[in-house]
């Protein structure tokens, strides 16, 4: 005869790994999590400002489709917001190594594990932005670890 | 006597509230949820129960050998239960104050932390490292007073348990007496936001009173829109990476620091650096308190 607590050790992990396939099943089919994207200037800056309390952006510049943004301040740094899911995420940026320019887009690729790599349709704008971050150098994103 | 642990029992409870409060964020916030993360949160669960179930032997054992040197024998009554709920409610509140202090401890804690989302699948959402970062050491000493391991399993499951519904945006403020002694969704969400005047309070498992004793209570503001997660948001849905990044961190950090500093990064608060080049809480706390330029 099967011990009880074997049955529950067999039981309980199998009984919830379907219950998580239905439930993420459910989520999708409800329709939850849908298209998010950044409406103006005033949400990214208070996304921004989430991520660090005492940056003040100067400059904002939202990707045309609203998945992301660029915003900068008067010392100069500058923050990545990139659509994640339902969410946005933060990033200081502190190298240029990993972006790309290609006319009005902006390819940011940024050597940190998971972190998928995100287009900006910048317009105009890509080609000064391009110049600012260039001048943030080479160095591999040592304050990109700085916020806890 | 090995204990009854309730959580296997309360599993279709947990997967029924989940589906029901799915069916309110379609109505009122569709962005309460979003399926990968949903998908990560209970795979993180479902690892969690997992690695309990590999571990809790050692552990019991460990509980059954310390209760040899106890220094009374406190037996099965009524009160004794009450009192072991306390108690353990009472070391839930410093383990839990200590995960938010010490990085070792936060390395598997911050897993509970990292979804961006608020939501009932937010509380299954449990580290596979508890055992690794000792947290089962802040309950021992209950046992050397003389409560039973197996009162103490029990109570201990029934305080997660207590846990799973303060994790929601669908609930308010409950009535003011129970906002003054018991934890609820208001106070529990001052503890998951990223907000600096909220980093780092309300710790409390089933009793708010803890952390209004020992100054860590911080009530929900209505003038602060909060957004849930880790200052520094994880930006994925792998779920290895959701298990580990922080100790994948502790392990890069320890590797580049010079000798005097590499203790630091494994015993130092989150975010702290031997060159001032991150921020801890504390230190984001202060830059908050600073007036702008």
């Amino acid at each position: 005869m099967v011990p009880d607590s074997l049955v529950l050790a067999v039981l309980v992990p199998l009984g919830s790994l379907v219950a998580i396939v239905a439930l993420s099943l459910l989520a999708r089919s409800l329709g939850l999590g849908s298209d998010v994207r950044l409406r103006d200037p005033d949400e990214a800056r208070a996304l921004a400002q989430a991520a660090d309390c005492a940056f003040r952006p100067t400059a904002i510049s939202l990707d045309r489709a609203g998945l992301g943004a660029l915003l900068a301040d008067d010392g100069g740094q500058v923050i990545l917001l990139r659509r994640h899911g339902a969410r946005f995420v933060a990033r200081l940026l502190t190298s240029h190594q990993g972006i790309q320019l290609e006319r009005q887009f902006l390819r940011f690729a940024l050597p940190e594990p998971g972190f998928e790599p995100i287009t900006l349709d910048l317009g105009a704008e890509a080609q000064h932005w391009a110049a600012s971050l260039r001048r943030l150098g080479d160095h591999a994103g040592a304050r990109n670890e700085g916020l806890a | 006597m090995t204990g009854f642990d309730p959580i296997p029992f309360a599993i279709p409870g947990f997967v029924l509230l989940i589906a029901l409060e799915m069916a309110w964020a379609r109505r009122r916030d569709p962005l309460a949820y979003e399926p990968r993360d949903t998908f990560v949160s209970l795979m993180l669960g479902l690892g969690s129960v997992i690695a309990g179930l590999l571990t809790a032997g050692i552990v019991l054992d460990l509980g059954t050998w310390l209760y040899g040197f106890r220094f009374a024998t406190l037996g099965w009554a009524w009160w004794t239960w009450l009192a072991c709920f306390l108690l353990d409610d009472l070391a839930y509140y410093l383990w839990h104050r200590a995960a938010h202090r010490v990085r070792w401890f936060w390395a598997a804690h911050v897993n509970h932390h990292s979804s961006q989302h608020y939501n009932l699948s937010t509380a299954l959402r449990q580290p596979w490292t508890g055992f690794l970062s000792a947290s089962f050491a802040f309950r021992l000493p209950i046992v050397l007073l003389g409560f039973p391991p197996a009162m103490l399993i029990t109570c201990g499951a029934l305080n997660l348990i207590y846990q799973f519904w303060i994790h929601t945006t669908a609930i308010g403020r409950m009535p003011r007496w129970f906002e003054a002694v018991f934890n609820t969704p208001s106070h529990h969400r001052v503890h998951h936001a990223v907000e600096a005047p909220y980093l780092d309070r309300n710790y409390a498992g089933v009793l708010i009173v803890w952390d209004r004793l020992f100054g860590t209570f911080q009530r929900e503001r209505d003038d602060l829109t909060i957004h849930f997660g880790i200052v520094r948001q994880l930006g994925t849905f792998n779920l290895l990476l959701a298990a580990f990044h922080e100790w994948l961190a502790i392990a890069a950090d320890v590797w580049r620091a010079p000798w005097r500093a590499k203790l630091g990064y494994v015993f130092g608060p989150p975010g702290w650096s031997h060159d001032g080049s991150r921020r801890s809480s504390a230190d984001i706390k202060r830059l908050w308190r600073e007036p702008g330029p």
